[in-house]
């Protein structure tokens, strides 16, 4: 049995990172304040709305609905119920039921007013219901709702296919910007979003240092830290600069912690991965886990700020080379910065993995050195589920050990039994020889 | 050397005291709900007295099952799975997996070099307690486990009732009863959707070989499950003859080496 310790101790950058979520609720809360400000669900595609539209605040149903699941378990459920007595099923994806909920009652958790949207820009998923998560608000009131619109073929690739669907994207953009130009008399700036263009991957550069350094043993950070920082660099940023500084001093911390040996659990053993998300309300098996020595070293999901990555022959993690626009092609008008980005987007959306590269997961799994994984499985909201079971017979196949436990959907607790949960992990763990370093 | 195994299941309490590793007394009773700690150490008693021996005779012991916090004189516990991979092995050396299906959990597991372990599948939540599900339908339908083991196999199969959920399927059950399907039947549909359910466990990643794969727990002695489970699956299950003690066992088995 493996009896070495290692150090650990807390991250430094904690503390700019509950500044950054504190400047972002507060562009919430001001936002909701100003008319025509308030845009649900439109930041998490490759592109945030906010960036070209200084008017505009982004608030993501995902994040807000996951914060209610993990920090009140009593209100998240009023608000399921709240949406279920008006006739929306226990299919409906948790995070939308304790975001619309919360609208029907008119109140947040902290009982400060539900911030009303102004206009809805969700986009599609592998889930038939991400799409649909702009139709509450709009029901509620008459506020416009677009569809920024994904178009796939899981068939061969075809060029001239790939075009029309890039064509296609970059025209939704432009008329949902014509279209908010014309109803709000917001201003879109060019020059802005064609001068972002190059935060993105500077930031995912940053991401991908950390990635990597996680591959080392032991770990200089798990899952837990990186569920706490994603969302400022996805879901949540208000500064894109801001937020990429953010990313950098984050990861020269975790290149300081490898160094000098710091690890995110002083006893690791054995090292699991994960499928995408975990339930928010139950987050303390994170630290079950670390008993018996065990480190969470992420998911594809929370590696997301990477971007699509891939394992190279020399072991490591590389990005995935995505299609350039031509060469000498200049970007100047939006519709160029559009297209550009597009054109790089294309098919690489690690959601869209198990039908476009289904090695991928057992290369995560590889590069991360994992002894198992734990793929749950959500009733709800099928988008958190899909393909799990494929993913855990891939990774079972290369001799990962898999455990998969049920739940509703990752922001709804119903379902969740959590002592069966725990019995799970002991029987995982010890069946594996592994037995609690701690009681 | 001697030890012993105590698996408290949700139904039943099992014991085993192994005398230089063969079986010297073995006791079973009901596992009882709040009580459940006195339950056991009344049947730690009469198992001790069978084996005609004091509890400071005993070198180990070890404790399994659901239950197995409620055993205070145990030196060890052990996960369920853990125990029957180590009751398989005891039992039939040549095995390479084994099934344990009790009243509350089923576990499959896949055995590895030695006592190690290659996987575990346990059941999901639906149609979870598949041995519990049997109980409380023959209690329902006025039928004892043993005429239940005793169905042909062809009964149960013209009027079949949900196999995936065990409050849905005793509300189809009912309604059968309703329209005047056989008691018998209805017995033999509800035992099928109950192997639905566990050959869907055994299907979950790597598939059990079909003659060394062992069968243990109190579903193992119903005949009408094993049977069906054989057909459905194609596995030519081993199974002792006290399959509901294998559980204990392996617990007993365990604390020779502790
Ligand atoms: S279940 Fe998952 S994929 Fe589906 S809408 Fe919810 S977050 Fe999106």
């Amino acid at each position: 049995m493996n009896k070495q310790r290692w150090e650990t101790r807390p991250l430094e950058i904690w503390g700019k990172a509950k500044e950054l979520r504190a400047q972002w609720q507060r562009s919430i809360n001001e936002a909701a304040e100003r008319p025509g400000a308030m845009l649900a669900h439109g930041n998490t595609g490759e592109f945030d709305w906010s960036i070209g539209f200084d008017d505009l605040t982004v608030i993501e149903d995902n994040p807000v609905g996951a914060m209610m699941a993990s920090k009140s378990d009593a209100f998240s459920r009023k608000c399921r119920l709240a949406s279920e007595v008006r006739g929306w099923g226990r299919e409906i994806c948790g995070y939308v039921q304790n975001c619309w909920g919360s609208q029907f009652l008119g109140y947040e958790m902290d009982d400060g007013a539900f911030p009303f949207r102004d206009m809805s820009i969700p986009f599609p998923d592998p889930c038939d219901q991400h799409l649909k998560r702009g139709q509450q608000c709009m029901d509620l009131s008459p506020i416009p709702r677009w569809g920024a619109d994904y178009p796939m073929y899981l068939g061969p690739l075809d060029p001239k296919r790939e075009q029309a669907f890039i064509d296609h994207t970059v025209y939704c953009y432009l008329q949902i910007i014509d279209d908010i130009e014309r109803i709000f008399d917001h201003k879109f700036d060019d020059e802005k979003m064609i001068g972002s263009l190059n935060i993105l991957p500077a930031l995912r550069e940053q991401a991908l240092r950390i990635s990597r350094l996680m591959t080392h043993t032991p770990a200089p950070i798990g899952q837990k830290e990186l569920y706490s920082f994603y969302t400022l660099g996805l879901l949540t940023k208000v500064d894109p600069k801001e937020t990429l500084d953010f990313w950098t001093s984050f990861a020269d911390e975790v290149q300081w912690r490898v160094d000098n040996h710091i690890a995110a659990v002083a006893t690791e053993r054995f090292r699991w991965m994960e499928a995408h998300p975990s339930p928010w309300n139950f987050l303390k098996y994170f630290r079950y886990m670390e008993k018996y020595g065990a480190v969470c070293i992420g998911s594809q999901y929370s590696h997301i700020i990477s971007g699509p990555i891939e394992l190279g022959e020399d072991g490591q993690f590389h990005h995935i080379q995505r299609k350039k626009p031509p060469e000498g092609q200049e970007i100047r008008t939006r519709e160029d910065a559009f297209r550009h980005i597009f054109t790089e987007a294309r098919g690489y959306r690690f959601k869209d993995d198990e039908y476009c590269r289904k090695w991928t997961i057992t290369d995560f799994a590889k590069g991360f050195h994992v002894d198992g994984a734990i793929m749950p499985l959500w009733r709800g909201g099928v988008g958190c589920t899909l393909t799990r079971k494929e993913q855990g017979l891939r990774l079972s196949e290369m001799g990962v050990h898999v455990l998969h436990y049920e739940g509703s959907q990752p922001g709804d607790r119903t379902d969740l039994d959590e002592r069966r949960f725990l019995d799970q992990l002991d029987t995982w763990m010890e069946s594996l020889g592994l037995e609690k370093l701690e009681a | 050397m001697i030890t012993a195994g105590v698996d408290v299941g949700l139904m039943n309490t099992k014991i085993v005291i192994l005398r230089d590793k063969e079986v010297a007394a073995q006791r079973t009773k009901q596992s009882g709900g709040g009580g459940r700690g006195e339950t056991v150490k009344e049947i730690w008693q009469d198992a001790l007295k069978d084996a005609g021996i004091k509890p400071k005779d005993i070198s180990k012991v070890v404790a399994t099952g659901t239950g197995k916090k409620d055993v205070s004189f145990a030196d060890k516990t052990v996960v369920e799975a853990v125990a029957a991979a180590r009751a398989a092995r005891f039992l039939y050396p040549e095995s390479t997996s084994v099934v344990d299906a009790g009243a509350d959990m089923t576990h499959v597991v896949t055995l590895g070099e030695g006592n190690t372990i290659r996987e575990v599948v346990m059941n999901q939540k639906c149609m979870n307690g598949l041995g519990l599900v049997i109980e409380v339908m023959a209690d329902r339908l006025g039928l004892t486990l043993d005429e239940i083991s005793a169905l042909a196999p062809a009964q149960g199969k013209t009027n079949p009732v949900n196999d995936g959920c065990p409050v849905f399927a005793e509300l189809d059950a009912l309604g059968l009863l309703n329209i005047g399907v056989d008691r018998r039947e209805v017995a033999g549909a509800v035992t099928d959707a109950v192997v639905v359910r566990l050959s869907s466990i055994l299907n979950d990643k790597i598939r059990p070989q079909k003659d060394t794969t062992v069968f243990i727990g109190g579903l193992a002695k119903n005949l009408a499950v094993t049977e069906r489970l054989k057909e459905r699956s194609g596995i030519h299950f081993l199974i002792p003859e006290n399959a509901e003690y294998g559980g204990a066992l392996g617990a007993a088995v365990i604390a020779t080496d502790m």
